[in-house]
């Protein structure tokens, strides 16, 4: 094989090598950009979509597929309230309050799982009484914080208060 | 509904693009080694082409039924380091100076390499869920244990150069420590899931350390003298080096505290100092590491010679390297398995190792990926500990033969001969495509 053609094959090698690679990087863009228009399509469907699927989440229709919560549903249907993200991973999502207490914390047990560094297991309940809604921190390690101000003993709590745990931030609507 | 939009509507039809690629891109690699080597084309060509081709493109299929949505870009990036390896290997056997048993090693790994892809297409039609894993979690540690121990019992064990790692089987020998690997990340991952909110527990501030309290470090202590039992009793310094690394990789990941990363490092290094002060080869890898020309070094036994030959071939391939079958990688010792990177850096230069080096970059990316779009914690420190093998392995060989790191041996993922590092490599790619198939479906992510 002549000087020539031997050079065209090996500098050929390592342009189709590196060909190879910048298809997978052209591939890997294609995906993330895709991904962003998505998101959009997503955030602008939730509110409607109310249920977000994320997973660890309890979500509406778990909360009426619970035992026992048909009955609590019709007492309390005079005062339905709900949940609203409006900041933070979960933005958008809506949760109906349909029993006494929502436990919210990183235990996937709890009511409503944030999953964020900055939330402990059991972060913070919020419970009906007489007046409406009383959100209790539970000796979180970070806080929970209404209109920016951390709690220390329980807070009564009205429609377009922002509450902050962690990243998230939500407010009640009546 | 949202959650019915796909991101990537055609992830199957782009694999097999890039596979299509690759299979063109082996074919003009053989062509050249052999018309540059041999000057002809021989119709062994075809053995060597066909056979993993045919393999890849089996798996593929076996993706479209059994993991429809896994990551398209995993397997023609690993099909293709797998087949760049054979390529070098065959090429090495072509030198006509070797005897005859040293020039049937290419024909091996390809063997190996069908075998790893038939081993990782069962691992991905007998596990549906990746979680499953996490009910066996003690006993995944019991069987990483059980095969780090192997190669140490009579009879079975084999040693070869200084190391026990080897177990005879019949005519093969096969190097269980591979497998364990996989069984100890799956082990850290699902350990650490459970004790990691335990492990994150904020302690007292120091010196803008926060230190968690004392009794918290048992796991690591242990995991530590586990690592230095593997470093003594198998004079394995590589396998002891990515035990611990994932181990502290992990840590990291779960807990996000620096301190432990910290104390683990001060303790890998103080423990490798004194067994290079107790164990001749760990002290020679040192000296050879640091001041590889000098004469003491360079003729020592286990002394540097490997690494300047090593040099010398990946400054006569320079930037460009002297094209496949050019050069003289041959004449570097263990070119074949340990020093295959040295080879590939003469034949393809320094253009062609980064981009070797570039497909294993987007490799550990896909990992991290994948496991940043998985919700649960035992998901995502699964795929972040399947990734860091792969990155570890290539850090701690790759950066060994470029002299960033002492050498050690361990294997280059898929490029270097040897059936067992391919069998396990093989499937962490298989379990990595399952974690990405299992991803919170598409409309539901998002960031």
């Amino acid at each position: 094989m002549s000087e020539l053609a031997l050079f065209i094959v090996r500098a050929g090698l390592l342009l189709v090598l590196w060909l190879f690679i910048l298809s997978i990087i052209a591939i890997i863009r294609a995906d993330l950009f895709s991904e962003r228009v998505l998101s959009r399509v997503v955030e602008k469907n939730l509110p409607e979509s109310v249920s977000s699927p994320t997973t660890g989440l309890t979500n509406v229709s778990d909360f009426s597929a619970a035992p026992g919560s048909a009955t609590v549903v019709s007492t309390m249907n005079a005062v339905q309230t709900t949940l609203v993200v409006i900041d933070g991973p979960l933005q958008g999502l809506e949760l109906v309050l349909d029993r006494k207490e929502i436990r919210i914390g990183r235990a996937p047990n709890s009511d409503f799982v944030i999953e964020d560094d900055y939330v402990s297991s059991q972060h913070a309940r919020i419970q009906r009484n007489d007046d409406g809604w009383q959100i209790q921190d539970l000796n979180s390690t970070n806080g929970t914080y209404v209109d920016g101000q951390r709690i220390g003993a329980p807070v009564n709590i009205t429609a377009d208060m922002q509450i902050r745990i962690g990243k998230t931030i939500f407010e009640l609507r009546g | 509904m949202a959650n019915r939009v796909r991101v990537m509507p055609k992830k199957r039809n782009l694999e097999l693009i890039m596979l299509l690629f690759g299979f063109g891109l082996y074919a003009f690699e053989l062509a050249q080694v052999q018309l540059a080597t041999i000057f002809i084309l021989r119709p062994d060509a075809w053995f060597f082409w066909s056979l993993p081709v045919v393999a890849a493109l089996a798996f593929h299929f076996v993706l479209r039924f059994r993991a429809s949505d896994a990551d398209p870009l995993i397997l023609p990036i690993t099909f293709l380091l797998n087949s760049l390896g054979i390529v070098i290997i065959y090429r090495l056997d072509l030198v006509k100076s070797l005897s005859a048993i040293d020039r049937t090693v290419g024909e091996r790994q390809v063997i190996w390499t069908v075998v790893a892809i038939v081993l990782a297409a069962l691992v991905l039609f007998l596990v549906k869920s990746h979680l499953s894993f996490r009910r066996y979690i003690y006993i995944s540690m019991a069987l990483g244990v059980v095969l780090l121990i192997l190669p140490l019992l009579p009879v079975i064990g084999k040693t070869v150069s200084g190391a026990h790692l080897w177990v005879n089987l019949g005519p093969l020998s096969f190097q269980p420590g591979e497998l364990a690997k996989i069984a100890l990340t799956i082990f850290f991952a699902g350990y650490l899931t459970s004790r990691r909110e335990a492990l994150a527990v904020v302690g007292r501030k120091t010196l803008g350390l926060r230190i968690p309290p004392a009794r918290e470090l048992g796991p690591i202590v242990f995991i530590w003298l586990a690592s230095l039992a593997v470093l003594v009793l198998q004079r394995d310094l590589g396998t002891s080096l990515l035990y611990f690394g994932l181990f502290l990789v992990l840590i990291y990941v779960a807990t996000g505290r620096v301190f432990y990363v910290l104390v683990g490092l001060v303790m890998f290094i103080a423990g490798a100092l004194v067994a290079s002060r107790l164990m001749s080869y760990v002290g020679g890898r040192l000296d050879g590491w640091l001041d590889p020309l000098n004469e003491a070094n360079y003729s020592a036994v286990g002394g540097s010679y490997q690494i300047v030959q090593s040099m010398f071939g990946l400054a006569h391939g320079g930037l460009f390297g002297t094209g496949l079958g050019g050069g003289l990688p041959s004449i570097v010792p263990l070119a074949q398995s340990d020093f295959i990177i040295s080879a590939t850096g003469e034949e393809l230069g320094l253009v062609g190792l980064f981009a070797v080096l570039a497909m294993y970059m987007v490799l550990v990316s896909r990992a991290l990926r994948i496991a940043n779009a998985h919700a649960d914690d035992f998901s995502k420190l699964l795929a972040v500990g399947l990734g860091f093998v792969i990155a570890l392995q290539c850090f701690i060989v790759i950066g060994g033969v470029l002299r960033v790191v002492p050498l050690t041996g361990l294997t280059t993922p898929w490029l270097a001969a040897g059936g067992s590092s391919l069998v396990a490599n093989w499937i962490i790619v298989a379990l990595l495509l399952r974690l990405s198939d299992t991803l919170p479906k598409a409309g539901t992510v998002s960031e």
